[in-house]
This record gives C-alpha cells, structure tokens and sequence, in this order.
C-alpha cells in the first residue's frame, strides 16, 4: 500500500521541473566534490611516490660521498609521508592545514618538526569543496529547500483541503511525498561517493559507515523540516517564513555554534606557544657549545646510560658529542613540546564534545575521522615521524660512540620511514 | 524623490510591524558587532604577543657570549608577523600561514605555527571575522528581511494600485531599494568603526576609505539582487527560492569550487618537492664549511694572484671566510630563485580562484576586502621576502666578521684544544649588526593599485544588477 504511494508520489514529481533540476544539480554538484577529491588524492600519492624515489636516489649519492658516519647522519635527509587514505577523497578534513609530508635528518627533531610544507594559503582559506562539505554544510540548505513547503506549499496553491479531503490517510500523503524527495536527495549525493569509493576500493564497512552519517544527517533535517513546517502552518505561517526559521536553525548548527565553541575553546585551554618550543629548543641546542661537555654528556646519559664509558674525545670536536647534545637539545625541550601536543589534544576533545550541539560540525568530524584527516590522524602522523626520529638515532648511536672505521655496508640496514596508520 | 522616501518609509513601517525583518537585522547587527570586538581583541592580543616574542628574540640574540662568528650563524634568529592594522576586520589568509620563522645560515626555512594549525578544527567553514559575516552572512540577511518587498505588493494588489495612481515604477523600486541598502548599512556600521579604529593605529585614510567603501559597493549589490529576485517574481515563494538558491550559488559554492579548481588546475609540487631540485644545484656549489672543496678552487687562484702570495694563509683576510661569504651569496642566489618561482605558482593558483570574481561578487569582495587589508597571499610572500632579506644580511655581516676579524690560523686550529678554542671567537659586540624586523603590510599606493581590478569586478556586478533591474522594471505590470 505504501508503495502504491510512493510509487505514484514518485512519478507526479518526477514530472515538476523544479524537484527534478533541484536534484540533478546535487548529483552534479557531488559528482564534482568526489572528482576533485579523487584527483586530489591522486597528485598527492603521485607526490609521494616521486617524493620517495628522489628520496633513494638523493640519499645513495650523498652517503657515497662521506667519509664519516656523523657527517652521512648529518647530510643525509628521509623523506616521510602520510598517505591520503582510501576515503580521504570523500572529506579532506585539516589535509591541507596539517603537513602530511616531512624531511628530517638526525639533528634535533624539536627544529625540525614543525617547518610546514603547506598548501597555498590563499586557498585553505576558501576552503575545499568535498563530499564531508556538501554533506555537513549543504545539506541542511538542500532539505530545507525541498521540503519547507511540503504542506504549506499546496495550502497556497489552494489544493491543500483538496488533497486533506481526497487522501485516504493524510499523513500517507505528506510522508511519501517527503519519503520521495528524501531518496532523491540521498540517491543524487550518495551515488557518486559510492563510485568514488569503489575506484579507490574503499574498506566496505567505512563506507557504510559514510552512507550511515550522510543519511541520518539528512533524516535529522528530514525530521526538523517537516515538523518545524506542520507546526508554524499551523500557526498560520507561510512558506517563506518557515523556511527563514529553518535558515535560522542552519545558522545556529553551522556558524554559530562552531564560532562561539571556537572562540570559547581557545580562550579557556591555552599551552605554550610554538615558538617557546622551538627557542627553548635551539637554546639548549646552541649553549652546548660554551658549555662545558660534562653538561651535554650529563644529560644525555639520563637516556642512554648504556654510553658512560664511550665519551671520552679525541679533539674539541667530535660528532658524538654534536649529535649528543642535539638529543639533549631535545630532551629539555621534550616536556615544552608535550605541553604544545597536548593543547591541541585537549582542543580537540573539547571540539568534539562542542560538535555534539552542532549536527554539521558533528557530521564533518565523524567523517574526517572515518577518512583518518582529522587532527587526530595528523598527530598519530606526527607521532610516526618522532618514532622514526627516534629509530634513527638508535641506529646510529652504536656505529658513533664505538668509533671505527667508516663502512658504506654498515648503513645498508639503515631503518626507513614506514607508515604505520592503516585504513 | 518624496515618493521614493515615502516607499521607502512604508517598507520600514512594516518591517517594524512584522517583527520578523526587525529580528534578523538586530541579529545581523548583534552578530557584526561581536565579530568585530572579539577579532580586535584577539588580534591585538596577537599583535602584543608576537611584538614582544620578536623583542625577546632579537635581544637574546644581542646578549650571546663572545663566539666563533660561524656559530652566530647557526644559532640563527627568529621573527615574528605582526598583523596589519585592518586584520581586525578582514584576518585573510593570516590564519592560515605561519606566524614565526626560523632564520639561519645555508637555508629558507618555512613559516611555523599557523594559527589553523593550532585552534579547535571547528572553523573551517565559517569563522567570527567581521569579514565572514559581512560577506556571506549580511547578504542572507539582506535576503531574509526583503525576499517580498516586491512579491508582497503584488499579492496584496498594493502594487497594482499604486501604478494605477501614476507612481512611477522606478520610484517605487528605488525606495524599496534604499529601504534595503538602509538596513544593510546598518549591519556594516560596526565595521565603518572599526575601519575608523584600524585608521588611528596608523592605517592610512586612503586605505581605510576604499575597504569601507568596497563594502558599501557590495552591500548596494546585495540589495540590488534581492531587489531583482523579487521584483521578477510574481509570487514571494519564488522570490525567497530563487533569492536562497543564488545565495548558496554566489556565497558559498563557487568560492569553494573556485579554490578546489585552481588547485586541480595548477598543482603546485610543494617546497619539499622543489627542495630536492635546489640541494642539486647547490652541491654544484660545493660546501661553504669546506674550504678545500674543489669549487673553491678558481676563487682561491684568483685571490692569491690578486694580493701575490702562494698560500691562502698568507692572504690579509680569513680565506675560510671569503669562502663562506662567496658560497652564502651563491647559495641565496638559487635558493631565492626557487622561491620566487614557487611565490610565483602560488600567485598564479590564487589568481585562477580569483577570477571566480567574475562569477560571484562575493570571491571579489573578499579578494578587494584582502588586497586592502593587506592579509592576502602577496602579503605573506612579502613578509617571506624580508624575513629572507634580513636573513642574508645578518649571515652576511657575521660572515664579513669572520673574514676580517678573525685570523685564519687561530680559526683553522680551533678544535685542537680548549684554549685554541677560546681563542677563536671575536667580540660580542659584532653580534649588533642584526637589524631588527618590524613588518608592516605592503605600502598604500600598491595595495590601492592592485586591488583596481577587484574594484572593477565589483563595480561590473553592481552595473549588471542595475541592467537587470532595469530590464525587470518594464515586465512589473
């Protein structure tokens, strides 16, 4: 019985121009966002593939060409990445913010970390148009625009009593009519996702998942809109007054909310500013040299005990001791930059608990999340390169502190970046 | 002119008695006005933080200990963006490009710390800038409040009557025009203030003049498509449609399909990319540190051959210094020529988003409103150009101090022993030839003159909708 209706709501709307270019302009415009977003993805595994094969190439030569193991540490760079993963072309999320490729060497990480390889700013700035956008943003304006006039639309038309009185349930009519437009709507911006998705081959459940955001998104507007319409045209409100009140809605959920959270957010959780990081790091790093070496072996010793016996020098300089005090360099910054990665954790966590009164901020991140773009994936990407940091020093400690010659072989199994984060 | 005035009185009486447009335009003022108090908050928090961390800066550099110059060199500077006078209004692209900078010898390195980098994640589609809201969210409420201005009249028969009685239907669209501007300017007086309060911290009048002229233009050119939306439609439904749908077009489709085009259209392989290409053409150059590197050689040749001695030893000024400044010149010559091509993709990729002005006034406005404020892209180039200058020149002073101040021999043997360490080192005073950065946004006269073409986009769109109305005068009856 139900399908009777629905089938014949579907074919009297199929024939209203208006509903039918409406929905061909979504289509068109998710079409667009998915394209992008999958070009988007290619250029940047296309960067990083080029990124890695220059990488060898540039390192091989450089190695060959040193006769010490401090100075092949300290000319020679590694290139690390984060993989845009497979639903990323769905919801770039902070991608463009946040560096996703980085080149390190084993002087001190804390001056190094933060250098940005960033996107044009000009063009962060306007932002990007994916999937998660027409979704979080777009959507709500989509919905209202379909459905505020679902009833008062006919009462204006005059057909409305008409209807009332030939419809056998009124509630039948009003819900297919809406239950029509709604699959439109989900079928026009849903289709290209699920092809984008099925070009990068897309893990299925994440994409369900995507699928499961989008539609109780738009079942939450679904919701408010036809409701929010019974009851003003009860009131006695026309169509351009309910769909003002709902543009008021919208306004709350996508700018007013996020911007005061926003602004509440950074003024209540404050932590060291970047740069105090970064001073404080080259200061420990630069005082090494007035100092005296007990004070870089002092502290560097707290770490790597198992060195106490090898820091006797033959000359004033010896790279030992220059990359010791580039570890101990790190490590008085260390506690500075937790502070810093902290901050930005604990701001998140209080913009994830703020998006729980906005539905489009909520939508943005959970798909962000689900495409590992949102500034937890960043950190854990951070996180990867500190590790890797870490494994280099590890491997080349022993071949500096236990001296001997220098031997081109023993860097064969120098450690390489691996991504760990998968999707 | 009476009946226009008195057309236009009579939309304000009833805006009043509605309650509805009243509602939405306090709302429009509230909202300006908070926008623009808490950005001038936080950006002259901003501006005092980042003035003091450059005076910090600058003076720990001045307090170092006597040193070998060299390692003034890598121990290096950092500098700070200031914000410009008008970023209480218009932030731009400051938000997303680094605010600090790390400056030391042998390299560029990239600005640090964008302040996207470090917020909450929640604003990337809307943010409290004044600018936002007088950009995308005043033309809603343009909409809002006068969507029926026309339609209104014309259901009720109003409209009718009063072109019977020989009102003349240009007088009756130009008072509900000026009723629309009216309320428009309204939600832009916050902004004229704090225009007035950028002007008394030394922005210039010509400057603060056109950004509150550009926004008036635009106000006038929202109010004109409302205008227009209503008056071609023969029903409010439509109009409010119609009037919804090209705000979502203009305000926030293309902008965002303007960004996701240039980058489609002109990828840009980013600095680590181009990097590698640089660290090629500089062992070309051969290593500054390394005086006996074979690309020194015709340098070394020529100087003893100029001063008629066989050993660089014998030469009357450090050689390990020469060589240093040499390759520091070399190397800044093609690092510089790296990033101006660089500089320069990026200008071309914000330039293909900009021409988007054509088809939105909104991408214009933003990129005048940018270009006055000085916060848009060239303005950051220009503040990596100078932090790049200072850098040349203090590495360059220092090396200029290592070459003449500091004797060869004792520099060649510094790492025998502790004393002959000590003993290369010059004075502390030479560290003073750092000069201090203080950056302001580009002068008047070239923001003024850059921003013609985005003056000339906005004024096209405000003779298109004059056009249209024109046209849509005649169909009224």
């Amino acid at each position: 019985m139900l399908f009777a209706d629905f089938y014949r709501e579907m074919r009297f709307l199929s024939k209203q121009r208006y509903i039918v270019l409406f929905l061909s302009a979504v289509f068109a415009l998710s079409a667009f966002a998915v394209w992008s977003g999958l070009h988007e993805t290619k250029l940047q595994q296309a960067t990083i593939e080029r990124l890695l094969e220059k990488d060898s190439v540039d390192r091989e030569n450089v190695l060959a060409g040193q006769g010490d193991y401090g100075s092949a540490a300290y000319y020679s760079f590694h290139v690390t990445y984060s993989e845009p993963s497979s639903l990323a072309f769905a919801a770039m999320g902070q991608r463009d913010t946040f560096p996703w490729k980085h080149r390190i060497r084993m002087l001190a990480l804390e001056g190094q970390i933060y250098e940005t390889d960033a996107e044009n700013p000009e063009l962060s700035l306007f932002g990007r148009f994916d999937f998660a956008f027409i979704v979080s943003v777009l959507l709500p304006i989509f919905v209202i625009l379909l459905l505020h006039d679902l009833r008062s639309g006919e009462k204006e038309a005059g057909r409305y009593d008409l209807l009332v009185a030939s419809a056998k349930k009124q509630h039948k009519l009003w819900l297919s009519r809406a239950l029509v437009i709604t699959t439109g709507l989900a079928l026009a911006m849903l289709v290209p996702l699920l092809v984008g998705a099925a070009i990068t081959q897309a893990p299925l459940a994440k994409t369900v998942a995507m699928v499961l955001i989008t539609l109780a998104h738009l079942l939450f507007w679904v919701v408010v809109t036809v409701i929010a319409g019974r009851m003003m045209l009860a009131r006695g409100q026309n169509s351009p007054r309910i769909a003002s009140a709902l543009l008021g809605v919208w306004l709350l959920a996508t700018v007013i909310v996020p911007v005061v959270s926003d602004t509440l957010i950074n003024q209540s959780i404050t932590g060291p500013n970047g740069g105090e990081v970064v001073l404080t790091q080259r200061e420990a790093v630069n005082g090494a040299w007035d100092q005296p070496y007990s004070v870089t072996w002092d502290e560097f010793l707290k770490t790597h005990p198992e060195w106490a016996d090898y820091t006797d020098m033959e000359s004033s300089f010896d790279w030992k001791w220059y990359y010791g005090f580039q570890q101990a360099g790190d490590q008085h910054a260390a506690e500075l930059s937790k502070a810093y990665r902290d901050t930005i954790v604990r701001k998140d966590v209080a913009a994830g608990k703020a998006s729980l009164m906005s539905p489009a901020m909520l939508t943005q991140r959970l798909m962000s999340s689900l495409a590992s773009t949102d500034i937890s994936a960043s950190l854990a990407y951070e996180q990867d390169v500190r590790d890797f940091h870490a494994s280099l020093r590890q491997f080349y400690y022993p071949l500096l502190f236990k001296g001997g010659e220098f031997e081109l072989e023993q860097l064969a199994d120098m450690p390489l970046y691996q991504q760990r984060l998968s999707n | 002119m009476s009946i226009i005035k008195s057309v236009m009185f009579d939309e304000w009486r009833y805006w009043r008695r509605t309650k509805v447009a009243t509602t939405v335009i306090l709302i429009g003022i509230a909202l300006a006005l908070a926008s623009v108090i808490v950005n001038s908050i936080e950006v002259r928090q901003a501006s005092a933080e980042r003035t003091e961390l450059q005076r910090i800066s600058e003076q720990t550099f001045f307090d170092q200990p006597d040193r070998h110059p060299h390692r003034m060199v890598h121990y290096g500077h950092y500098v700070f963006r200031t914000p410009s006078p008008l970023s209480i209004i218009e932030p731009g692209v400051d938000a997303f490009t680094g605010t600090a900078m790390f400056l030391e010898g042998h390299q560029q390195n990239t600005a640090m710390f964008s302040e996207q980098r470090q917020s909450s994640g929640l604003t990337r589609f809307s943010s409290l800038s004044p600018a936002f809201m007088l950009q995308v969210l005043v033309p809603l409420m343009l909409i809002l409040v006068g969507y029926s201005c026309v339609t209104r009249e014309r259901e009720a028969g109003t409209l009718h009557v009063m072109i019977t009685q020989g009102v003349k239907v240009r007088d009756i669209l130009a008072g509900k025009f000026f009723s629309l501007a009216g309320s428009g300017m309204l939600m832009l007086a916050p902004l004229a203030i704090a225009s007035l309060w950028a002007g008394v911290h030394g922005e210039s009048l010509a400057i603060t003049a056109s950004f509150v002229l550009g926004y008036v233009v635009y106000i006038l050119v929202w109010s004109a498509i409302v205008l227009w939306g209503s008056t071609i439609s023969s029903r409010s439904n439509a109009s409010f449609a119609i009037l919804i749908a090209l705000w979502v077009v203009l305000c926030i489709l293309v902008p965002r399909i303007a960004s996701t085009t240039a980058a489609s259209l002109e990828p840009s392989p980013g600095k680590l990319e181009t990097d590698f290409s640089v660290v090629e053409e500089l062992r070309a150059l051969g290593d500054g540190h390394n005086a006996s590197d074979p690309a020194y050689e015709k340098l070394k040749q020529d100087l003893l051959s100029q001063y008629g001695v066989d050993d660089v030893a014998d030469l009357p000024m450090n050689f390990r210094g020469v060589v240093l400044t040499y390759s520091e010149k070399k190397l800044t010559d093609v690092l510089n020529k790296y990033a101006e091509a660089r500089m320069d993709e990026e200008l071309s990729q914000a330039e293909i988003a900009r021409q988007f002005g054509w088809l939105s006034p909104m991408v214009s406005m933003r990129t005048f409103s940018m270009m006055i404020a000085g916060t848009n892209l060239e303005n950051h180039h220009r503040f990596l150009r100078e932090a790049e200058d200072l850098r040349f020149d203090f590495v360059q002073a220092l090396n200029h101090a290592h070459e003449h101040d500091l004797d060869y021999h004792t520099d060649i043997n510094r790492y025998v022993n502790d004393d002959t360490a000590k003993a290369a080192r010059v004075d502390a005073s030479h560290w003073q030839v750092l000069s201090s950065f203080d950056f302001a946004p580009e002068s008047a006269q070239f923001r003024l003159s850059h921003s013609l073409r985005y003056a000339l986009q906005l004024l096209l769109w405000a003779g298109l909708m004059l056009a249209l109305i024109k046209r849509a005068s005649r169909g009224v009856m």
